[in-house]
């Protein structure tokens, strides 16, 4: 019978329970779906590494490595498995396309998971074809490539549409950050299709499966080759950067706004369920009075918890699998990002623990607010649940109180009197303000900093890229030539990290440097300058820090001489006056130029041109995964905010509602009562917002600093993200009055003067 | 012209298929500054008769006129006018605003009538002076009652419309309030609609109107009314 009562009394109350079972659903979907993105991306991404046997470690060698020294490699005892590759950018014959061709002598290392045809078979001649390009470019199983290198042509059959973890973030180079499959993929080809065209076999690379770190790597390396090799460790290969990098974005973003999400819906659900159990007060006590043991009423009314929290978290776990979707899935944007087999949707068991401990917390919520109503004895549980009395308050003494109007005296005791549901109003208020100005604020950072790199930074329109053979003299008389300015990057070892090292020549002002507060810099040649990210590692300015270049034994020591704001990189930055200064040898990796990418010929010393707008767009491109999740988190806000204030809002009507009636029998119109109930939602938003902008901009301020490791971003709000979110909150809790407020017309004057019963 | 005049009304409630005829072609008329008690058993329908008088609710059928105006077709926002105009309540459970003072209270009409009478003025009148700044729960049943007639009377109405203003009272100080209402309804010559069920009230009323089953079972007018203080209680 008494499930019959449940049913019953979720209609009774289905605006609030309802609006509770969103609350759940929503702040469940949005903790769930935050945390299965990155969660999501790190399983799909791992078993793609581990299934295809991604390399952990690549070692390079300009002659190229020998059978010997593949088998040397072979024999250390933490080498699970070893191959050479063959791996360098082709183009594609009567097209500006290029490819990236992998030719690995084994097929056991960083293998490929066939998408269509036939899979990959080292004896047989043919190409592997990236499918994303091949989808791009209209390719299909069966077609000939001709493809050409050194002005060799290599043709062949595509046998096979596959996916590479090798290339499961498919650029031409780093700078590239975004895939571009209409002009850059990769292709996979057996060692007898390129070699034979090529009459030579040559493997600059290997790939290397170990379980061992870095540094024992290189020492293992070192025994077994007798020499020193350069090292990249998978941390450092851009489709397993990448991919970290986005998982560690994305544990950042679920790890603050979507909790303080969550707590929101818990907080409100207290105050709605504690106020429920109280209008049920008479109802309880009749239960006891016909003999119903206290046990069985407790269990009744647990299971209202028990069953909001379970309705809820079944559609929040839902609607977590939409919002992961729209961030996680094959087309979206993060499938223009990365190129891999499985998009499968994973709920990290850090979600289900939240699931169970909010089930548990509405059930435990349920429990505790109806087991002080059953303490002594069925006659007390009878009468009534009488709210607190009134008391004057140390105001109303003043000239300012004498003054007020009587609906801002009511509204003002109203409050006081109903402390936790007005409490509960405005952290709702607080909560949708905090989350609009922490989701847009971060969106205006985010699109500040891009700016910020467009205008002030970059004032290039090409950036060519110099092949590594190149001898830097003959590059900087083609730097004169075309008006450019240069820098030669290169990896190095700075106390226990591996950051870049940048040596700039700028003479025609196509690179410019910012400080930490977004001012120019001119570089000077005394010293060295360190990014935020170091700088914030301990490094001060005047101290001498030393490095050595990558896989070198030398060491240098550079000055600090000052900091500045990297815009991609961990890096170092020096003139190429202080470079030679201190004698650290350089190679020219790329050239800056007005000119527009058509105009510059092809040279053999180039490697590939990019112009400033295509790597604007690869930003915007990137950072529109973080908007996406910002708009997600906009738009909950919004609904939590309506779901909070209306849930409060018929709270407190119906608790009024034998006032509002006396008002209205007094001669009050429905419009002047309306405005009253308004006016208290306007003065507790006015109070939200007040304490929500500043509220926002502190975890606002919090998210940039969690995501201090991956950009040096500078906390920026533009004029309408203010107010956007100040007008969006007075909005929804204005709105949401109006609502609340139609609904006073409908009060029966007369049912509602009748006894107190 | 009379004061109120109801033309054959009539009020039907319906829940589902269940139809309650509440009123059912009632006639009558009141005159100004008279002092009727409508009397009746309980369900008779004469709580429904008030509240059509005092704007709360509308007939079904049958037309009510006050100072020659029809009432029964007025909007919302027109029976709001008219009530915090022309009439003034007081109820069995006093329904002050617990959240505002005695003097608040009695002040808020201020806010919806054209013409009232002075607040404190009007709480002086009921002996309350002392009691302007407590709140509604701080003060007794008795107390309370006469807040909600200082309330009543401070709107200036026309008519003083009563629903049982002693049911809830233990009869000492119900005949007390019921003093109070009759002396300060004559002093500022109001009319007075008394519903009740207790017979005593009905000797001291110029008309006596008795309601059974939705219908006017008898008016009759007494001449020689008794005064409070002739009362035997």
């Amino acid at each position: 019978m008494l499930i019959r009562k449940l049913f019953r009394t979720a209609w009774k109350y289905k605006a609030q329970f309802i609006s509770m079972i969103l609350m759940v659903a929503i702040g469940v979907g949005i903790f769930v779906g935050f945390n299965m993105e990155w969660y999501s991306l790190d399983v799909n991404t791992s078993e793609f590494f581990e299934g295809t046997n991604y390399a952990d470690f690549r070692i390079y060698s300009e002659t190229g490595f020998s059978e010997e020294e593949i088998e040397r490699i072979q024999e250390i005892p933490e080498v699970e498995d070893a191959s050479r590759v063959f791996a360098v950018n082709v183009d594609m014959k009567g097209d500006t396309d290029k490819l990236a061709l992998f030719v690995p002598e084994k097929d056991t290392v960083s293998t490929s998971v066939l998408m269509e045809g036939t899979a990959y078979d080292a004896d047989e001649e043919g190409f592997w074809l990236s499918g994303s390009y091949a989808k791009a470019n209209n390719v299909a199983c069966g077609d000939t490539l001709t493809l050409t290198y050194s002005g060799i042509e290599i043709a062949g059959k595509v046998k096979g549409l596959i996916y590479s973890a090798e290339y499961m973030v498919c650029v031409a180079d780093e700078n590239q950050l975004m895939p571009d499959y209409d002009n850059f993929g990769f292709v996979y080809a057996s060692p007898q299709t390129v070699f034979g065209k090529l009459r030579m076999e040559f493997y600059p690379q290997i790939n290397i499966c170990s379980e061992l770190e870095k540094n024992e790597m290189e020492d293992a390396l070192r025994t077994a080759l007798g020499k020193t090799t350069l090292v990249t460790s998978k941390e450092e290969h851009y489709p397993y950067a990448g991919a970290q990098s986005e998982i560690e974005e994305g544990k950042t973003m679920a790890a603050i706004l979507p909790v303080l999400f969550l707590g929101i819906a818990i907080l409100t659900m207290v105050t709605t369920m504690h106020r429920i159990s109280s209008n049920e007060k008479v109802q309880i006590g009749t239960l006891k009075a016909l003999g119903f043991k206290d046990r069985r009423i407790l269990r009744h009314y647990t299971s209202y918890g028990l069953f909001l929290g379970v309705v809820g978290s079944v559609i929040g776990i839902a609607l977590g699998y939409l919002v992961a979707w729209v961030v996680v899935n094959p087309n979206g944007m993060m499938g223009t990002f990365m190129d891999m087999p499985n998009w499968t949707l994973y709920v990290p068991w850090i979600g289900w623990i939240m699931v169970v401990l909010t089930i548990v917390l509405l059930t435990l919520i349920s429990l505790l607010s109806v087991k002080k109503m059953l303490w002594g004895t069925a006659a007390d549980a009878l009468r009534p649940y009488q709210p607190k009395k009134v008391k004057a308050m140390k105001i109303e003494g003043t000239k300012l109180w004498e003054k007020m109007a009587f609906a801002t005296k009511w509204n003002f005791r109203d409050v006081m009197r109903h402390k936790s549901r007005s409490f509960m109003t405005l952290f709702g208020i607080l909560g949708c303000m905090l989350l609009l100005v922490g989701g847009l604020g971060m969106k205006d950072t985010m699109k500040g900093f891009i700016s910020l790199i467009d205008e002030e930074v970059y004032d290039y329109n090409t950036k060519i890229n110099i092949v590594e053979t190149a001898d830097n003299e003959t590059v900087e008389q083609f730097a004169e030539k075309v008006g450019g300015d240069w820098m030669a990057t290169s990896g190095i070892q700075l106390e226990d990290k591996t950051v870049s090292l940048e040596i700039y020549d700028v003479t025609h002002d196509m690179v410019r440097f910012i400080d930490e507060d977004n001012a120019g810099v001119t570089l000077e040649d005394d010293g060295a300058y360190i990014c935020i990210r170091l700088a914030e590692n301990g490094i001060k300015v005047g101290d001498t820090v030393s490095f050595s270049p990558y896989g070198e034994e030398e060491t240098y020591s550079v000055k600090v001489a000052g900091i500045l704001r990297s815009v991609l990189t961990e890096n170092l930055v020096m003139t190429k006056e202080y470079a030679e200064q201190v004698g650290i040898p350089y190679h020219i990796s790329s050239v800056f130029t007005m000119e527009a990418q058509e105009n510059i010929k092809d040279e053999a010393f180039i490697s590939g041109k990019q112009s400033k707008q295509a790597l604007m767009e690869s930003f915007d491109a990137f950072m529109e995964i973080m908007n996406i999740m910002v708009y997600i988190l906009v738009l909950a806000a919004v609904v939590l905010g309506i779901i909070v204030l209306y849930n409060l809002g018929i709270m407190s009507y119906v608790e009024r509602s034998r006032e509002l009636a006396t008002l209205k029998v007094l001669g009050f119109k429905d419009k002047q009562i309306g405005k009253i109930l308004i006016s208290q939602n306007v003065w507790l938003t006015v109070v939200g917002v007040i304490i929500g902008l500043p509220s926002g901009v502190g975890v606002l301020y919090v998210l940039i600093k969690a995501l201090a490791s991956e950009y040096e971003l500078r906390l920026i709000m533009g004029p309408l993200t203010y107010v956007v979110s100040i007008v969006v909150t007075f909005g929804v809790s204005i709105v949401v009055g109006l609502f609340v407020a139609r609904k006073n017309k409908k009060i029966d004057m007369v049912e509602a003067l009748k006894g107190t019963e | 012209m009379s004061l109120v005049e109801f033309k054959d009304v009539t009020r039907i409630y319906t829940n589902g298929d269940h139809e309650l005829r509440a009123l059912n072609g009632v006639n009558m008329t009141l005159e100004e500054g008279e002092f009727v008690v409508i009397l009746g058993p309980s369900g008779a329908g004469k709580s429904t008769l008030l509240n059509m008088l005092g704007g709360l609710d509308s007939p079904t059928s049958g037309q009510i006129l006050v100072e020659g105006k029809d009432i029964s077709t007025l909007s919302a926002n027109e029976l709001a006018e008219y009530r915090s105009n022309k009439v003034g309540f007081v109820f069995q459970f006093y329904n002050l605003i617990p959240t505002l003072t005695v003097y608040e209270n009695v002040a808020l009409v201020k806010e919806i009538s054209k013409n009232p009478f002075n607040p404190a003025k009007m709480i002086a009148e009921v002996g309350l002076s002392d009691h302007s700044k407590n709140f509604p729960s701080e003060l007794s049943g008795g107390e309370q009652q006469r807040v909600s007639i200082a309330r009543a009377l401070a709107k200036n109405p026309k008519i003083l419309l009563c629903d049982e203003p002693t049911g809830a009272l233990d009869s000492e100080t119900g005949v007390m309030v019921l003093k109070l209402l009759l002396s300060m309804a004559r002093n500022y010559g109001k009319t007075i609609v008394i519903v009740t069920h207790n017979q005593n009230i009905a000797k001291m009323a110029d008309v006596v109107i008795r309601v059974k089953n939705g219908k006017i079972k008898s008016c009759e007018k007494q001449e020689n009314p008794l005064s409070a203080e002739e009362m035997e209680w």
